[in-house]
């Protein structure tokens, strides 16, 4: 009872009687999940606002006789007549490492059931992006654990690399590979105890996603304990478009926080065209006027100062990272839509996914042609580089020779060779999904292949062969994928050892 | 045809015209009001409509309301006046009524803000505090 009184006792005391001013406006009209409110002179652009009942809203339109405000709750408690009250405050989310292993919506508020978020860091929803004096270039590199991606498409920590493909082509299954790898690499680096060794924290923002797919992934990065460095964003299709309108953004801040505070962070972005479909609609319902395809004119302004928010800041500035993965899924291939071509030409490279190789069984169905990263390759590891560095090259000749043997002209050797060489490679490629693989893994089985060792295996054994000699490198020379680890780069007695080692494995391949 | 959206532009761009040194002229509105019935143009009653709430607007910003839960003795009053005037400068009307539902204390409102000193605004805040959210 004493307890409750003292309790009792300082809320009072730290209530004031003394009235400030105070702003207030009168809904005019309420509907769609938008209120028009009268008044509120003195209210600012993104300003969260008390609707009351508990409910925020968050002022978009600030007009000349009324505010348009976008009610970030249940809009049918409000009533024409009710008053909005400015709160000084924009919109803002929790931040911080106890989001961490958590399911949060927009407004960072949990839906996992798992008790409040114990953040007592608060970052703006909206944040101008670091400038180019905190910027250094890209430089350190990104693992996938995909080896398509690591070998042919590098991403760097700080860039922004686009991931577009039709529904159903992988698209989702690659962000959530890269997730899985990244907690690997944390986990492994943890318990090696690595002190050099910079975690990457991963971001998964679901934008106008079923929900029965958010608890897919769910599930998927709890059984592959990805969850305690990930923080997942959702905002599904049931939710209103003002809060898939708001969630990439609220995302980038929790990315932001460990970007500021000299970490690493991955924000995936699944996807910018549910994205861009959504912030139409709250746009429209606001009256803005509409542009080609009836999304408004800063269409492509929201995307590109979302993007702007990824970056790699200089040792002075902490030295942190913010690497961005935006999925945008076009209709029937057309990447030359108005918000595929966007959202390409803010990023430093797509990887393009094709449904004809996804249902030919080349998965992850990766374009190799249409596919490019802009800034990545300066970030990839030496000993990846001195491997793969002709690998693209070679896959693009190996199509277009590939193209020409399907009218079943004759092949002098050395093209026949060479197309041998590319279906090899194809297959050293696929990769089952949640299953990642080490860099130095990835180094040494393509310098196999690379070298001509898997030439007289037949093509439907290379995969087998790969299992095979992973199996051997990790079990009989785990001392050797670690030099590789620990080196980055192929000098003449490493390689020596290497091809010792897989001629070694093949005297025993049968 | 003409749509809603040319009509309250035509609606603020009278209303722009009744304005003298920022404050409406009183016959100016009654003759835009006579002009524009007198024309009787196409969605003419859309734009009388737009001009009314903004004189309605204009008007709230230079019109204190001022709520008590009890009638205030005429010293109160005056003082109050001469605080607001000192505030917002001359030329407020101030509006006195009486409202039992702030069970005491004083609310004033003038255009947007609002001055609440109310005893149930401070109970709300106090609800507020305890993490109750519905007061109404």
């Amino acid at each position: 009872m004493a307890d409750l009184l003292k309790e009792l006792e300082a809320q009072i005391a730290g209530l004031t009687t003394t009235k400030a001013r105070q702003n207030v406006g009168v809904i005019r009209e309420v509907g769609d999940g938008v209120a028009r409110v009268e008044g509120l002179t003195d209210a600012m652009l993104n300003e969260m606002l008390d609707l009351g009942h508990g409910i925020t809203g968050l002022a978009l339109n600030l007009e000349e006789t009324e505010v348009g405000v976008v009610v970030l709750g249940d809009y049918t408690q409000l009533q024409e007549g009710d008053e909005v009250r400015t709160t000084g405050k924009l919109l803002q989310v929790p931040v911080g490492k106890p989001l961490l292993g958590r399911v949060v919506n927009t407004l960072g508020e949990p839906l996992d059931g798992k008790g409040p978020i114990e953040s007592n860091v608060f970052y703006p929803v909206e944040k101008l992006a670091p400038g180019i004096i905190r910027r250094r270039p890209v430089r350190q590199p990104m693992q996938t654990g995909i080896m398509a991606i690591d070998a042919m498409i590098p991403i760097g920590r700080g860039q922004r690399e686009l991931i577009i493909g039709d529904r159903s082509t992988g698209k989702t299954t690659i962000c959530i590979d890269t997730i899985i790898s990244q907690a690997v690499l944390n986990k492994a680096a943890e318990a090696a105890g690595d002190k050099d060794f910079r975690p990457l924290y991963c971001i998964y923002v679901a934008i106008g996603q079923k929900q029965s797919n958010i608890a897919r992934i769910i599930n998927v990065l709890e059984q592959s304990s990805a969850m305690p460095y990930t923080i997942i964003v959702a905002s599904p299709a049931s939710d209103t478009a003002t809060n898939q309108y708001l969630a990439p953004f609220a995302g980038a801040a929790m990315g932001e926080w460990f970007m500021d505070n000299g970490m690493d962070a991955l924000i995936i972005y699944d996807d910018l065209s549910k994205h861009a479909v959504a912030y139409r609609q709250v746009s429209l319902v606001l009256k803005r006027p509409s542009g080609r395809e009836a999304y408004p004119g800063d269409v492509f302004y929201l995307h590109s100062r979302l993007l702007e928010r990824a970056a790699r800041v200089g040792e002075t500035y902490g030295n942190g990272s913010l690497t961005a993965l935006p999925l945008i899924e076009p209709q029937a291939g057309d990447v030359s839509a108005y918000i595929p071509t966007n959202v390409i030409s803010i990023t430093d490279g797509q990887i393009y996914l094709e449904t004809d190789l996804f249902y030919q069984g080349v998965r992850p169905a990766i374009s190799v042609g249409l596919s490019v990263s802009r800034v990545g390759s300066a970030a990839q590891l030496k000993a990846m580089k001195q491997v793969a560095g002709q690998l693209k090259g070679d896959l693009a000749q190996f199509r277009e020779l590939a193209a020409f043997a399907q009218f079943g002209s004759e092949l002098d050797a050395k093209t026949q060779a060479q197309i041998d060489r590319g279906k090899r490679i194809m297959e050293v490629f696929k990769q089952p999904q949640y299953t990642p693989i080490a860099v130095e893994t990835q180094v040494a089985v393509i310098w196999a292949v690379q070298n001509g060792y898997v030439d007289d295996v037949a093509v439907e054994r290379v995969k087998e062969f790969q299992l095979k000699l992973t199996e051997y490198l990790n079990t009989r020379k785990p001392e050797l994928l670690g030099k590789i680890a620990r080196e980055k780069a192929l000098n003449a007695t490493l390689t020596a050892e290497v091809k010792a080692a897989i001629d070694q494995f093949k005297e025993t391949w049968r | 045809m003409k749509t809603t959206r040319q009509s309250v532009r035509e609606a603020t761009q009278l209303y722009r015209m009744c304005l003298l040194d920022g404050r409406v002229q009183e016959d100016r509105v009654r003759l835009v009001v006579q002009k524009v019935l007198q024309s009787r143009r196409r969605g003419y009653l859309t734009m009388l409509r737009h001009f009314l709430r903004l004189l309605k607007l204009e008007y709230e910003r230079h019109a204190a309301k001022i709520e008590s839960a009890l009638p205030l003795p005429d010293d109160l009053r005056s003082r109050v006046q001469q605080e607001l005037a000192n505030v917002y400068g001359t030329g407020l009307t101030a509006l006195f009524t009486q409202n039992p539902v702030l069970i005491g204390g004083m609310r004033i409102k003038v255009g947007s803000d609002v001055y609440d000193n109310s005893v149930r605004s401070v109970l709300a805040t106090l609800a507020k505090s305890f993490g109750i959210m519905n007061t109404n």
